[in-house]
């Protein structure tokens, strides 16, 4: 009798849900501006929606539309309460979200951020050494939406003016740097229409393949941090032979290769290091602009298209800026990931906490999604058992991925004791031996001393 | 996420300034070089093995190596490798 019951409540809730997303959901007016002047495609779209029946609006499915999304978030300087919920299910092959609204009123209006990698791809594929590097986006014309757009337009912003070809589609103008395409009216759900932009982008297309980023606490007051880095420049690849006369000869800024670059470091960072596997590399230098460090890096060569590099950089920082305590719980609080350049992606990286022996009670926060590796134990200097580590790593980020996670742990005071104290039982046994030594007779005859 | 708690802590600080790090080093091992001079002149200029001397000589290790271990963390801390 109540499995009737509860299989007809269960009929009449799927059937008030679908009479809601069928309910009249429109746009009625879509901005988007598309940034397609890094290597990185940034969209800002800001969606004017409306239900003609005049029902109040509690959720919109937001369809992502682009391959390879990397950072999404609500740009809300309208209202507080909206949720961004990730839809397990895929609509037409794409990524959807669903926007939630705590108060349902019949117009509504947001503003979507994405970032997403790798959909400006150079194009040649290949150019020498002094060619200039072309590359191609393919987008789409109209903001993807699955429900009915009555005007929109869209705003792309490029790296330079020259453009060799793009989508014409009427109404649209070019100015020096930038395309306006629309507005378009009355376009309808799910329509798709390519749009194609062919044009020169110099800026350096540097991906960082791997990173390795190891974070070691010391009670004693430090936190020492260590990057290991892989990085390729993705963008066109280099034809033919490479002329280091030339190169030193053109002296473009706007070569497409990579001279070097700038990563930015907390402003409590001390004990720089830059080397790879042959040592140092001197070719840095450091300045302190007034709050942060901005350490320039030049690898041993240009890295030109294809070309890959893998160095490591480290420093220290003083715990009292990212470490809290009551009693013996203890908090960290820092960057998951840093800042390396700008417009920056990560394929892939992986984080690694070193937390002091003895701790427990370990507990972790992370500001978004990340895959947890299972813990292990490192051996370093004075340990016994061996220093808790929590690992985890996390695909395709950004500069958007730059924000804090937090550790919760517990550590007993007197375990700072422990490292002395070992050192002091060590040199106290040779002590101990030495004295036995000089007890012991290991003359061969017997004599007897006179005193 | 722990948020209740993290409103009553501080910011953690070392329980001594590492700006003393490389002083304390100098003194601890100068001390615990002392108590170790001490101890071999002790031991070496005993008159015969008979003499009931065991404790003294296991007070005098016992100063050398504390000092001697704390000087050496501190000395490990002073140049960088924070253990």
């Amino acid at each position: 009798m109540f499995k009737i019951l509860y299989l007809f409540f269960f009929a009449l809730q799927c059937l008030l849900c679908t009479s809601s997303t069928n309910a009249e959901i429109i746009n009625t007016n879509v901005e988007r501006l598309l940034d397609l002047s890094s290597q990185l495609v940034k969209t800002t779209i800001k969606i004017s929606a409306e239900e003609t029946t005049g029902k109040p609006i509690t959720e919109y499915v937001f369809l992502v539309g682009e391959p390879n999304l990397s950072f999404i978030s609500l740009k809300d300087d309208t209202e507080k309460n909206i949720q961004l919920r990730k839809n397990k299910e895929l609509i037409n092959g794409e990524q959807s979200y669903t926007i939630i609204f705590a108060k349902g009123s019949p117009k509504k209006s947001f503003a979507i951020e994405t970032v997403s990698s790798k959909n400006i791809r150079p194009h040649p594929e290949e150019i020498e050494q002094n060619d200039k590097q072309l590359v191609r986006y393919n987008g789409r014309l109209y903001v993807y939406s699955k429900y009915k757009t009555v005007v929109q337009k869209t705003n792309v912003k490029l790296s330079s003016a020259n453009i060799l070809s793009h989508t014409q589609v009427k109404p649209y103008t070019v100015g020096s740097n930038k395309i306006n395409l629309g507005p378009y009216e009355d376009v309808e759900a799910l329509s798709e229409q390519e749009l194609v932009i062919h044009y020169e982008n110099q800026t350096p297309f540097l991906t960082v393949n791997a990173l390795e980023r190891t974070i070691e606490l010391s009670h004693w007051g430090n936190i020492a941090i260590k990057e290991e880095i892989q990085l390729t420049h993705a963008g066109a690849k280099l034809k033919g032979s490479f002329s280091r006369y030339d190169f030193q000869k053109e002296g473009r800024s706007d070569h497409s290769a990579v001279k070097s670059y700038k990563t930015y470091l907390p402003a409590s960072a001390s004990g720089v290091y830059y080397r790879d596997t042959n040592g140092n590399i001197s070719t840095s230098n450091m300045n302190l602009v007034r709050d942060f460090i901005e350490l320039e890096l030049r690898p041993r060569f240009p890295l030109f298209g294809g070309w890959k590099t893998k160095y490591t950089l480290g420093y220290n920082v003083p715990s009292y800026e990212y470490m809290y305590n009551d009693g013996n719980k203890y908090q960290l609080k820092m960057h998951l990931i840093d800042h390396i350049y700008d417009n920056m992606v990560i394929d892939e990286a992986v984080i690694k906490i070193i937390l002091p022996e003895g701790c427990t009670n370990v507990q972790f926060s992370t500001p978004y999604q990340i895959s947890r590796r299972p813990n292990q134990l490192v051996h370093t200097y004075l340990d016994t058992i061996g220093r808790p580590v929590v690992t985890f790593s996390k695909s395709n980020l950004v500069e958007s991925h730059i924000s804090d996670f937090t550790l919760n742990y517990s550590f007993e005071k007197v375990s700072l004791l422990q490292e002395p104290l070992l050192v002091s039982g060590f040199i106290y046994v040779i002590f101990l031996f030495t004295i036995v030594l000089l007890r012991l007779d290991f003359s061969i005859t017997s004599h007897s001393h006179k005193e | 996420m722990d948020t209740v708690s993290f409103e009553n802590m501080k910011r953690y600080v070392s329980p001594i300034n590492p700006a003393v790090f490389p002083h304390l080093a100098t003194v601890l091992l100068t001390i615990g070089t002392f108590f170790t001079a001490w101890f071999f002149i002790f031991v070496v200029s005993r008159k015969t093995t008979k003499e009931k001397t065991l404790i003294k000589e296991l007070l005098i290790s016992l100063c050398a190596s504390i000092f001697l271990g704390f000087g050496i963390v501190f000395l490990l801390l002073t140049v960088g490798i924070y253990v």
